[in-house]
């Protein structure tokens, strides 16, 4: 082990936690809220379901301008909403939220945009069995399209732990903040290096679960 | 079995079905003919409400589609089987799953549903094709799959939109068989709208033809049976040279 991972092994292990807390809150959000409203975006779309233009351009609209903020940016806008959910806008706990929010609305596009490939005669099939929205959302649509859910969750976390590296702004922590604190701006290089072999390595074991998990899913 | 009181329906500007009025007793084979772009799918898709119709009423089994509401449709649309052109299977699902889901949506017992899943997959002859997956079957096979999705529930009225349009003629001579016994074993009404005319004289017993959307007539035929296709090469020479056109030379 080279020693100045030894030396820091500490701040490394707390900022990698931080990363898993930041990242986690992120995942349960999309996909506990991100899934829903991806769904009901789906639904709302011209010739769908419950085709509805008001509400589809509404969460299109949010969805869209979230996506549109520079992170950093939504980062500090966020500061006032922050402070009134968390009671603070500083630490790891605060930088869930804005984390939270942008997971919410890159997932739920993806999750429209999995449902999208679901051919429209099995959904007309289930209608034709008399099957209820509820019973259509869970028996059929999800069904059909979960190899496209997990495809899409799996970049989406890749996304979150990017945008988590940027959370040293408002003090939430991170190895991309330990990183740019430890590594960049006190010179050692190494110490930097070690810490995005350490991103990679994540990413790569994230990716490479997400993509096999969702082959043995796909029987199509 | 089935009354359309003056129906229509139109998509934007295009006017599918213009106030068609049609009967379709108990038991019969009834095909519906006509050019593409006559209404014929549509016609059908209004007889389960999957289409709702501008103005008329759809009556099936004596009631009222057009006046139920939603819950009260999807009690009617249990009893009322339906297959496609293209399937229409859910392909992360089971051949087993995919009979087994339209027991579930009608609550059929659920210690009974084993037994009726491979009763049903018996009948149209795939029970040891229970664990496989759509993607690993024929079109046909799928085909019959369909149906024992659709006949689970015992419904009294099959329709059948183009079955046999996306198989081969020796395939879907396998498909008419098993939808003329579905009539015969079951007494289930069939409606089979079709764009190839000998797919509606092998079967049917009543043919409504459809033009730009109206009802252009409704005549009792006599089905003339199915003919079965073989493979065998020197049928095709000869299905080739009947006209006596071949030019050996």
């Amino acid at each position: 082990m080279p020693e100045v991972l030894v030396h820091y092994q500490m701040e490394i292990w707390q900022s990698i936690s931080e990363t898993f807390i930041m990242v986690g809150v992120a995942i349960l959000a999309a996909v506990i809220i991100g899934l829903p409203v991806g769904t009901l975006l789906f639904l709302c779309r011209k010739g769908q379901l419950f085709e509805n233009s008001i509400v589809f351009s509404s969460i299109n609209l949010v969805v869209n301008v979230i996506r549109s903020f520079p992170f950093l940016l939504l980062v500090v806008f966020l500061i006032p909403f922050t402070r009134l959910v968390i009671g603070t806008a500083i630490g790891t706990a605060a930088a869930t939220v804005p984390l939270s929010i942008i997971a919410i609305a890159h997932y739920s596009r993806l999750v429209e945009q999995s449902l999208l490939d679901v051919p429209r005669g099995v959904l007309e099939a289930a209608v034709s069995m008399g099957a209820s929205v509820r019973e259509i959302i869970f028996k059929f649509l999800f069904v059909e399209a979960r190899s496209g859910l997990v495809l899409g969750l799996t970049t989406s976390i890749i996304s979150f732990i990017s945008y988590s590296t940027i959370m040293g702004v408002v003090g939430g922590g991170g190895i991309g903040d330990f990183a740019i604190r430890y590594g960049y701006q006190q010179f050692k290089t190494d110490l930097m290096m070690y810490m995005i072999l350490i991103m990679v390595i994540l990413v790569q074991f994230i990716q490479f679960t997400g993509t096999t998990v969702a082959r043995l899913i796909d029987k199509r | 079995m089935i009354n359309l009181h003056n129906v229509s329906k139109s998509f934007s500007e295009f006017r599918a079905v213009q106030s068609v009025s049609l009967s379709i007793g108990e038991k019969e084979i009834h095909g519906i003919i006509g050019a593409s772009g006559a209404g014929k799918s549509t016609l059908l898709r209004l007889m389960n409400l999957l289409e709702i119709p501008d103005t008329g009423e759809v009556e099936v089994n004596g009631r009222l589609l057009t006046r139920l509401n939603g819950k009260e449709l999807r009690e009617e649309r249990k009893s009322i089987g339906m297959i496609f052109q293209h399937f229409n299977l859910v392909a992360n699902k089971t051949i087993y799953e995919n009979v087994a889901v339209s027991l579930k949506l009608a609550k059929y017992p659920r210690k009974k549903r084993r037994e009726r899943v491979l009763e049903c997959l018996q009948f149209v002859g795939l029970a040891s094709y229970a664990d496989k997956y759509p993607a690993q079957l024929s079109g046909g096979q799928k085909q019959r799959v369909a149906i024992a999705r659709a006949l689970a529930n015992n419904p009294q009225l099959l329709l059948c939109d183009e079955p046999t349009s996306s198989l081969d003629p020796n395939t879907t001579a396998e498909i008419l068989g098993v939808l003329r016994d579905v009539n015969r074993t079951f007494g289930v009404t069939i409606v089979i709208v079709s764009h190839e005319m000998d797919v509606i004289k092998s079967i049917c017993n009543r043919v409504t033809v459809l033009a730009d959307g109206k009802l252009y007539e409704t005549l009792t035929i006599e089905p003339k049976g199915i003919r079965i296709i073989d493979g065998d090469p020197e049928s095709f020479v000869k299905q080739l040279t009947e006209d006596g056109e071949l030019n050996n030379a």
